[in-house]
């Protein structure tokens, strides 16, 4: 996609082990980040994004079984790293905001705490006074109108929306080159949500490294992001430019997700879903993913794996028949 | 049928440990002599002898014969019924009351509430022991009181358990979609209260068959428990101990029955408390 | 002359409703609402807003502090007093974790018997309804001899509403019904509540925290804040040219994935407010970016405005939304 990504995943492969046999989660995900870009990842139950994230951690659970393929960080195979390096990519390279504030800060640290010791991982030997003026600065920048108070609140005092933002600060102490932002709204209401899409929005002037959102939130990441890309069944389905993508989509489910959204004014028609479910981790076949549930299926599809293939300027889609597909439905309809 | 593959999960996990697959081992062991005694048994343990007293192991008598020439094999099988018989008529009164008063707790209104958790704690902080003296003295010793102490004694963890099961459960929505859908309050504890609770109560109550059957040997090695012809491991134990400078056969061989059955229902308990898990879920 | 017919009584009825907690917590705040029969109604609202408590006092779960609820024409209390059996049957909530709503040691297929034997419904006429909704609600036998975590989210919503529906209840209320749904199977579900609604002419009060949904599915919504109503609306109109200020940022929030369709956030400052504690005058005055000295002493009442609208405010319509 971008000419010299910061990120560039080639063909990451993850499975675990599960009662019911092997779960492949991931099955081979090509996709690049550029530098400075909004990367929204978007997908439903069983697609994998949040695997994906975790991946780019390489915080995987203990019954992983396989995990193959490419991340280049910045030139670096995060792979193939060992442990100890990897954890030196953690907390300094690459920061994350997870989907639930509730749990994520640890109850008996104060804000304070939690932030200092952020910076003390980056700046070691920060001394205690210029921490706490940092982190009072970091709790202004997002949002806090009080920040000399809060800093020495204990999670439990603090909101949803007031953990979130806590959370953001101290990815943001970390001044990482990629920030992973795992669903960070859908836990909050929608008028606090509001505020924390302000406040992300409002992120782009100040920060400079790449951002990876994960919803399944469609509207949320058309606003948000400047790239898009669409998971399924643990396989990227489509990628380009947000606005191109949502406008002008290539990948059938892609276009079968847009019609889902109950966007559309005229109330009393029929509301569109997909027909079927969501494919099985444990079973892998080996044809194209959506098969089973593709309004437009042939032959061709049930070959194999569609591989991503370009879709325009920036563009891929994982779908062997796009082009035939869009004519089809430019035609106008006979009636 | 589900609860059988869930039975032989459960089974399974038990085994796969070392100590799990010990204590199973002892537990069968002991269970077998315990159901058919007089099958296992080479002679009648209440058969006197008292010329062949205090012989060594020998092919007629396997671990050879007590003060009064009764075969040792023999009385000890026949200790093993008793004390599981004991033992789980104890734990059937504790868990059948304890439960009771546990659901009952969690509904009451608080001062009645509080009553119930009184009577729990005087239970609880009432030294057993002394407990059995004041029993004993009164209505005589015998197996019936024996299970009355136990059961007693045991009451007030199962009812404080299944009172923190009922409370946990009591928000849970099935709950709440039950009582939308007109269900009475009997129907709700016994159709959905009950069977959620009983796993861990279940649990408890393997695990507390070595309690009481040390219990039950205590109070027989003092004789305040089971009456002669009746053998228990705790009489057994006493008679052996009154003969000590003779031989120290029985009492070192009761003794050990009594450790090694007490060891292996503590092991089994808490491999089964391990493997029965929230993870078994998954498994379907 | 033209004489207008006049309008039908509602079948539901909240009069004054309080609700309040340990003598601190207000719930609910003197809520009047009335759905009439065969409507949709939706209710919005964010937390510590009062629609699940609204939804529990309707249904008899929770008492009403003050105030009267009335299902037809009797109260909810002598309804339950009276006739606790019959009131059941009448209403239904369908709860927002549907796979919790089931019992998890029972089956399925004995779940959905509850009601038919809590009710001593007639079994062969009941056992023969049942399997019509198992079909009419695409679900297959062998899900009745499964337990509630072998099955989905979407199939344990499914299961809910055939629970539910064996006793024909005259009103459904749903909470979240596609909470936890994924994008491409929630128009499935909606759809079979609109056409369970057609056909069995059931009247519905929807919660939805998605606007979404509330737009293409209900015909009026209520907007609710801190324990009130503070609007009451038909769903277009409201959704066209909301009235109350938080209704308007709210309706805003939601991003739209067409650019079209895309209008500035109306960004609120601060967080909502404790229930036990509620702000002076009119509740919202310390989020309003368009509040006046008279809203942070003077509590407006819910007024009626033309079209059968109403609103809690002093100065409705200040707060417009601006398109792209």
């Amino acid at each position: 996609m971008s000419p010299n990504p910061l990120v560039s995943i080639r063909q990451l492969k993850l499975e675990a082990l599960t009662a019911r046999g092997t779960a492949h989660i991931l099955r081979g995900i090509d996709l690049d980040i550029g530098k400075g870009r909004i990367v929204g990842v978007v997908g439903e139950s069983g697609s994998g994004k949040s695997s994906l994230a975790a991946c780019l951690l390489r915080l995987l659970p203990a019954n992983v079984s396989r995990l193959d393929g490419e991340i280049l960080f910045d030139g670096v195979d995060l792979v193939a790293l060992r442990e100890p390096a990897m954890n030196a990519y953690r907390g300094a390279r690459i920061a994350m905001i997870f989907q639930d504030p509730m749990t994520a800060l640890n109850p008996l640290f104060t804000v304070g705490t939690h932030l200092r010791d952020v910076l003390r991982r980056r700046h070691p030997g920060m001394a205690r006074d210029e921490a706490r003026r940092r982190s009072v600065a970091a709790l202004s920048s997002v949002g806090f109108a009080d920040a000399p108070l809060h800093v020495d609140s204990y999670p439990h005092q603090l909101s949803g929306g007031m953990r979130q933002r806590v959370m953001i600060a101290m990815a943001l102490l970390v001044e990482p080159d990629l920030l992973l932002a795992d669903e960070p709204t859908t836990a909050l209401d929608a008028t606090v949500e509001a505020q924390i899409v302000s406040l992300l929005e409002n992120l782009r002037r100040t920060f400079s490294g790449s951002i990876v959102f994960i919803s399944h939130h469609l509207g949320l990441v058309a606003q948000l992001c400047d790239d898009l890309c669409v998971m399924y069944g643990g396989t990227i389905v489509e990628s380009g430019p947000v606005a191109d993508v949502l406008g002008g989509p290539r990948h059938p489910y892609t276009r079968a997700l847009l019609a889902c959204e109950l966007e559309d004014e005229a109330g009393g028609g029929r509301l569109v879903s997909i027909p079927g479910e969501v494919p099985d981790p444990v079973e892998m076949r080996d044809a194209c993913v959506f098969a089973p549930r593709c309004p437009h299926v042939r032959e061709a599809c049930l070959a194999g794996m569609p591989a991503l293939r370009d879709a325009g300027p920036g563009r891929r889609a994982a779908c062997v028949r796009w082009e035939e597909v869009e004519f089809e439905l430019s035609k106008p309809s006979q009636r | 049928m589900t609860v059988l593959r869930t039975g032989w999960t459960i089974l399974r996990r038990v085994c796969a440990t070392v100590t799990g697959a010990t204590g199973l081992g002892i537990v069968v062991v002991v269970l077998i002599a315990a159901l058919f005694a007089p099958w296992v048994s080479t002679a009648d343990p209440d058969k006197l002898d008292v010329m062949n007293r205090f012989s060594a192991p020998s092919l007629a008598h396997w671990l050879g014969t007590d003060h009064l020439g009764r075969d040792l094999y023999s009385r000890l099988v026949h200790g093993a019924t008793i004390a599981l018989a004991v033992a789980l008529s104890a734990i059937a009164v504790a868990l059948s009351v304890g439960t009771l008063l546990g659901v009952a707790a969690a509904y009451l209104p608080p001062r009645l509430e509080r009553l119930v958790l009184i009577v729990f704690d005087v239970i609880a902080s009432f030294p057993s022991m002394v407990l059995a003296l004041a029993i004993v003295a009164v209505f005589g010793p015998s197996t019936t009181i024996v299970i009355m102490i136990a059961g007693i004694t045991l009451m007030p963890h199962f009812g404080r358990v299944a009172r923190g099961q009922v409370l946990a459960l009591k928000s849970a929505p099935f709950l709440e979609a039950e009582r939308i859908l007109g269900a009475s309050f009997g129907r709700i504890v016994g159709y959905h209260i009950l069977p959620n609770i009983i796993g861990p109560l279940v649990i408890l109550a393997s695990m507390d068959i070595p309690v009481v059957i040390t219990i039950e040997a205590g109070l027989s090695f003092l004789g305040l428990g089971v009456r002669p012809p009746l053998a228990s491991w705790g009489t057994l134990i006493q008679d052996g101990y009154q003969f000590l400078s003779e031989s120290w056969v029985p009492v070192v061989v009761a003794s050990s029955a009594l450790a090694i059955a007490t060891l292996g229902f503590t092991l089994f308990g808490e491999a089964l408390r391990d493997a029965v898990d929230p993870r078994i879920r998954q498994e379907h | 002359m033209i004489v207008g017919a006049t309008r039908p009584a509602p079948l539901v009825e909240f009069a004054g409703v309080s609700v309040v907690f340990d003598g601190r917590v207000r719930a609910l705040d003197d809520v009047t609402l009335a759905v009439g029969k065969g409507e949709i109604v939706g209710l919005v609202g964010e937390s510590g807003s009062g629609k699940s408590t609204l939804c529990r006092v309707l249904v008899g779960l929770t008492q009403p502090s003050s105030g009267t609820v009335k299902v037809g024409d009797r109260t909810v209390g002598e309804q339950l007093a009276q006739a606790p059996l019959a009131f059941r049957r009448r209403i239904q909530l369908l709860l927002q974790d549907a796979v919790a709503s089931l019992s998890p040691r029972m089956t399925i297929g004995r779940t959905l018997e509850e009601p038919i034997a809590i009710h001593a419904l007639p079994r062969a006429g009941a056992r023969l309804e049942l399997d019509g909704i198992l079909k009419r609600l695409g679900l297959s036998n062998d899900v009745l001899a499964k337990f509630p975590h072998q099955i989905s989210g979407g199939q344990a919503r499914r299961v809910g509403l055939a629970r539910a529906l064996v006793m024909r209840p005259e009103i459904i209320v749903a909470d979240e019904p596609t909470a936890g749904l994924d994008v491409s199977v929630q128009g499935e579900l909606l759809n079979l509540l609109l056409d369970l609604q057609r056909d069995f002419g059931l009247t519905y009060l929807l919660v939805s925290h998605n606007l979404n949904v509330i737009r293409r599915v209900t015909e009026r919504t209520a907007v609710m804040y801190l324990g009130q109503i503070v609007e009451d609306a038909r769903t277009n109109e409201l959704f066209a040219t909301p009235a109350h200020p938080y209704s308007a940022a709210l309706l805003s929030t939601n991003p739209a994935v067409d650019p079209k369709r895309r209008v500035h956030p109306i960004v609120l400052q601060g967080e909502i407010p404790s229930a036990v504690n509620p702000p002076a005058g009119c509740r919202f005055h310390t989020r309003c970016p368009v509040a006046q000295p008279k809203c942070t002493s003077d509590p407006p009442l819910l007024l009626p405005l033309d079209g059968g609208r109403r609103v809690r405010c002093h100065f409705p319509f200040s707060l417009a939304p601006r398109r792209h």
